[in-house]
């Protein structure tokens, strides 16, 4: 879409007509506003439910895997030299006409640390219900409009890294409305301690946020210099609305079986839909001189 | 204190009524329903003053309420505005008007509510995407997302 496009419709949205009206209206209207207030006291508001939309979508919850084999069968993924697992806890599956939903629900098993596993366990949870409730009002909405249309979502995880030391588990989304998006994030599980590392937490002071952003322009650089099909919104591309400047210090991030660090950006975080969702591993030596130790990154 | 607060709500808005109406219109599109979102995006605000927590939002507050407005009002109408549609259809008297740009301006009416919206607040009310996320009451990943998106699915319709 070229600026002059989007100069015209915003000249069309600057030459909306205001009514003579407008001025009376709204004082005539705080007036009344203020006199509410002084009995809103009394107002009681209803909210009427509507059911009819939830009954009619097929939904299947797969249930709490509490025996081994059934969780065995819905999810073959064990992690861990059987100590460690991720499996698929709850899937929930929406399949009627234009709507499609797929949602699992990981849970890791076998961690010692409960407190860690249980909170970790209790996010993903959160994250799948709240996916799910979103997915049906969004089709409530389309329902209610008349207009019908495609609606899909496809949730689920990867488990990244398994080593004897870590464990990096993505969840991903990809919704589906037109075109889709994915987002990616990731927890890494420190196997030995049995801690959550975050990106914070593997460096020294905040400087990382920085040294990680300028490694990471100049990557997006030299692949834009030696593939003229990639782009990435950097400072500097006229056509970037929000170029990238730098990574948040809580970044998607995960550490690869080689013990180099990852930082993954979401679709169309950085790029074009095209690009999907982009990596840039770190090559250690730039980040040596910050990191608390050489214990996970090397 | 609470009382200072609804004098300055006072005063914001009377001084920022055409953006309002303008943000209102470009949901609703006809003079009328527009005047009605503004007159009860004014009744929630003072009704529900007290969900502002710092003057230095009221801006984004308000633009949420209008916004939210704009759209309960769009789903009330929808069945009368496809007869009102039907009806125009059967009176058509097959004359062709002359619109500059119509097919501009009906790719961006053609985008979902969200999409449409984000292009509206980022372009022509120059807001942040932060306050956009607020707004919207979406993650700010999800408005940028939804930009970008939004603005992919502007340029394939147009390019069509």
């Amino acid at each position: 879409m070229d600026n002059r496009k989007l100069e015209q419709l915003k000249q069309e949205y600057i030459d909306i007509q205001i009514p003579e009206e407008l001025e009376f209206v709204v004082r005539r209207s705080i007036i009344q506003g203020r006199k509410n207030m002084k009995k809103k006291n009394n107002i009681k508001k209803i909210k009427i439910v509507s059911g009819s939309i939830a009954a009619s979508v097929a939904l299947l919850i797969a249930g709490v895997n509490t025996s081994p084999v059934m969780a065995q069968n819905l999810s073959n993924l064990p992690v861990v030299g059987g100590i460690i697992k991720v499996l698929t806890f709850r899937e929930y599956k929406v399949d009627e006409n234009n709507y499609n939903a797929d949602i699992k629900v990981p849970e890791i098993q076998g961690l010692e640390n409960e407190e860690l596993q249980n909170s970790l366990n209790e996010k993903y949870l959160n994250e799948g219900k709240e996916l799910y409730d979103q997915f049906m009002e969004d089709i409530e909405d389309l329902e209610k409009d008349g207009e019908g249309g495609h609606l899909g979502i496809d949730n689920g995880y990867i488990v990244k890294t398994d080593t004897d030391k870590i464990l990096s588990i993505g969840r991903y989304v990809v919704n589906t409305v037109g075109s889709s998006s994915t987002t990616f994030k990731y927890d890494t599980i420190d196997k030995e301690k049995q801690i959550l590392i975050t990106l914070p937490s593997l460096f020294k002071d905040g400087t990382y946020v920085d040294i990680i952003s300028d490694n990471i322009k100049s990557q997006m650089k030299e692949q834009m210099k030696s593939d003229e099909s990639i782009l990435y919104w950097i400072e500097g591309d006229e056509e970037a609305i929000d170029p990238f400047e730098k990574i948040s210090s809580e970044q998607s991030f995960y550490i690869n079986d080689e013990g180099k660090l990852v930082i993954s950006f979401d679709k169309y975080e950085v790029a074009p839909g095209s690009t999907g969702t982009p990596e840039f591993v770190i090559p250690t030596e730039t980040i040596s001189e910050l990191l608390v130790g050489n214990e996970y990154i090397k | 204190m609470v009382n200072n607060l609804e004098n300055q709500l006072e005063d914001f808005i009377i001084k920022n009524r055409e953006p309002f109406y303008r943000l209102a219109y470009s949901y609703v599109k006809n003079v009328d329903d527009s005047l009605d979102v503004v007159q009860e995006s004014i009744y929630k605000a003072f009704s529900s003053i007290d969900s502002l927590k710092d003057f230095g939002y009221i801006k984004i507050w308000f633009y949420r309420i209008v916004v939210n407005v704009s759209l309960d009002l769009l789903r009330k109408k929808k069945r009368e505005i496809i007869t009102d549609e039907d009806f125009l259809l059967a009176n058509d008297t097959g004359t062709i008007d002359n619109y500059a740009d119509i097919d501009l301006e009906n790719a961006l009416e053609s985008l979902p509510e969200d999409y449409r919206s984000i292009i509206v607040l980022r372009f022509f009310e120059d807001l942040k995407l932060e306050e956009i996320a607020v707004i919207l009451e979406k993650n700010i990943s999800t408005v940028k997302t939804r930009l970008y998106k939004g603005l992919e699915m502007l340029r394939i319709s147009m390019d069509d």
